[in-house]
C-alpha cells in the first residue's frame, strides 16, 4: 500500500472531480461535499471511462409516480453507457452488488493522498 | 390441452341487435356499414388476405367459420380433447379503429352479453374474453366491472392495433378495473386500421404476408410500454397477456429493454426491478402462430431465455389459415404440460379436469 499525491484539496471543489494516472492506474478523485473519495476510472460494466463522465443528483425511490430530484453532487454517471454509481462506495444504483473499485483517500496537510 | 385463441363468430352483426338500444341499434339496422348488411361496424385493415384469412375446411354449411359450435365442437373441442377454450370473438376487438368512442363502448358491450348469453351455456368447455373499446377507457371500465365478474368471463380483451401503447396513462382507468376485477389484460392481433394509424414503425407494409410477419411490432410497443409506465407496480397482480404477437422477438426486446434502463432507471424512478424481472411475472403470450426456423433448437434456445416453459400459453387460432395443431407443438417435451394447459389454468384461474368433464356449466 502506497500513497500518492493527488492534488491539493483547495483545487478541488464540492462537486468537482478529476483524473489522475497514480503508478499506472487511473483514478477519478472526487469532492463530495467537503469530503474525498477516490474510484477507479473503470467501469465494471464495460470497463468504460467511468470517472469521466458527469457528477449529478438523480430521481430518487419514492414508493408513487413523482418525480424527487435529489443526492446531488453523490452520484457519477459513467461517460460511456451511463450506468449511475455511488460516489462514496462504488456501488451500482441498479445493482448494488456490482462495484466499482474504490481507494481510500487521506487528506494531510491540505494535500490529497490516494492510498493503492 | 387449453387452448387459449379460439375465435367464435357471429353469421351476421344483426345478431347484436336484441342486445342494443336505440341509438345505435338504429345505426346498425339502416346506417352505413362497411360490408354487406353483415357486416360489422369497423374500419378494415388496407392489406386484404387474398384467401381470406379462415381455414378452408371450418366453413360451415350456414355462415361464416367460427359461427358454428357443433362444428367448433366436432373439429376442435372433442377430437383434441380440450379442457378449456378460450373464445376471443372475432370482429369484436375491431371496435379499437372506430372514432366514436361510444359507438364503440356500446358495440363491444352488446358482443359481450352476446357471447354470454349465446355462447358460454352451449358447452362448459367455454370460456369467454370481455372485449372493450381502448378509446373510451371511462367506457371500458365501466364494461369491465359491469360484466368482468361473470364466472365464464376470463380476461378483458383489446386489439394490438391501439392510438397509443397500452401503459400510457390513457388507459389508467381500464388498469384500475382490471386489477380491481382481477382479470388479465389481453391484447389481441388485429384493429389495424382507423383511428389506429400506427400499425407499424416505418410506413405502411404493402402486401398481406409482409404485414401478417410485421404486426408483432405492435406487441413489442405495448410490452414496453406497460412495463416502462409501472404497471405493474401500481397493480402488483396484474397481466398483460399477448395473443398471436409472436414470440421469439421477446428476448431481443427484454435485453435491449433492460439495458437501457440500467442506463436511465432515473427516467423512471417507480420501477424497482429489471424489465425482464416484471415480464418474467406479469407477461404471457399465446404460442400460435409459432416461429418456424430451420433448426427448432434455435427457437427453443431463445424461449429458454425468457423462461417459456412459464411464460407460454398454447393457442390454436381455430378457425383462421395460420391454425397451429396442438398434436404437433415444436417445444420442448417437458415444457408441454405447463404450455398447453398448466399455465392457462393458473393464469385464468381454471380449475383442472379431465378432458370432455361434465361440470356444470357457468353461464
Amino acid at each position: 500500500m502506497t500513497r500518492y499525491f493527488a492534488c491539493r484539496s483547495r483545487d478541488l471543489s464540492p462537486g468537482e472531480s478529476l483524473v489522475r494516472n497514480l503508478d499506472g492506474v487511473s483514478v477519478g478523485v472526487f469532492n463530495v461535499a467537503g469530503r474525498f473519495f477516490a474510484l477507479q476510472n473503470r467501469c465494471p460494466h464495460r470497463g468504460g471511462a467511468l470517472c469521466q463522465g458527469p457528477v449529478t443528483g438523480t430521481t430518487l425511490p419514492t414508493g408513487d409516480f413523482r418525480y424527487v430530484y435529489g443526492r446531488e453532487g453523490e452520484i457519477v454517471r459513467c461517460a460511456w453507457h451511463g450506468w449511475e454509481f455511488e460516489i462514496a462506495t462504488g456501488r451500482s444504483l441498479i445493482d448494488p452488488s456490482i462495484r466499482a473499485r474504490t481507494f481510500p483517500v487521506e487528506v494531510d496537510a491540505g494535500d490529497v493522498y490516494v492510498v493503492i | 390441452m387449453i387452448d387459449c385463441d379460439v375465435h367464435n363468430s357471429w353469421a351476421s352483426s344483426r345478431a347484436l341487435l336484441p342486445y342494443l338500444g336505440p341509438p345505435f341499434r338504429d345505426a346498425l339496422i339502416r346506417g352505413e356499414l362497411p360490408g354487406g348488411r353483415d357486416s360489422f361496424p369497423h374500419a378494415h385493415r388496407p392489406w386484404l388476405h387474398p384467401e381470406g384469412f379462415m381455414r378452408a375446411d371450418a366453413v360451415p354449411t350456414d355462415g361464416p367459420p367460427g359461427s358454428d359450435y357443433e362444428l367448433l365442437r366436432r373439429q376442435l373441442l372433442d377430437p383434441y380433447e380440450v379442457e378449456y377454450a378460450i373464445l376471443t370473438g372475432d370482429e369484436a376487438i375491431e371496435v379499437s379503429t372506430l372514432a366514436n368512442p361510444h359507438l364503440a363502448s356500446t358495440l363491444a358491450r352488446a358482443a359481450n352479453d352476446w357471447t354470454v348469453a349465446e355462447w358460454l351455456p352451449k358447452d362448459p368447455r367455454l370460456r369467454g374474453s370481455l372485449v372493450v373499446a381502448p378509446q373510451d377507457p371511462v367506457g371500458a371500465a365501466a364494461e369491465i366491472r359491469r360484466l368482468g365478474g361473470h364466472p365464464g368471463i376470463v380476461q378483458v380483451l383489446v386489439s394490438s392495433g391501439a392510438q397509443r401503447p397500452y401503459g400510457d396513462p390513457f388507459y389508467a382507468p381500464i388498469w384500475d378495473a382490471v386489477a380491481e376485477v382481477g382479470l388479465p389484460f389481453a391484447v389481441h392481433l388485429g384493429g389495424q386500421g382507423g383511428v389506429n394509424v400506427n400499425p407499424t414503425g416505418c410506413g405502411p407494409p404493402t402486401f398481406f404476408w409482409e404485414t401478417h410477419a410485421l404486426l408483432c411490432e405492435t406487441g413489442m410497443g405495448h410490452v414496453a410500454s406497460v412495463i416502462a409506465q409501472g404497471v405493474f407496480e401500481r397493480h402488483p397482480n396484474a397481466h398483460l397477456v399477448l395473443i398471436e404477437c409472436g414470440i421469439a422477438w421477446l428476448p431481443a426486446l427484454l435485453w435491449r429493454l433492460d439495458a437501457d434502463y440500467k442506463a436511465l432507471r432515473k427516467e423512471t424512478p417507480w420501477l424497482r426491478r429489471l424489465p425482464s424481472e416484471y415480464a418474467a411475472d406479469h407477461i404471457r403470450l399465446t404460442t400460435q402462430p409459432l416461429e418456424q426456423p430451420p433448426d427448432e433448437r434455435h427457437l427453443w434456445a431463445v424461449l429458454e431465455a425468457i423462461g417459456g416453459e412459464r411464460t407460454l400459453l398454447f393457442a390454436s387460432d381455430y378457425p383462421h389459415w395460420d391454425f397451429d395443431d396442438p398434436n404437433d407443438l415444436r417445444i420442448p417435451r417437458e415444457w408441454h404440460e405447463r404450455v398447453l394447459a398448466g399455465n392457462a389454468r393458473e393464469l385464468y384461474g381454471l380449475p383442472a379436469r379431465s378432458a370432455r368433464g361434465h361440470e356444470a356449466g357457468v353461464a
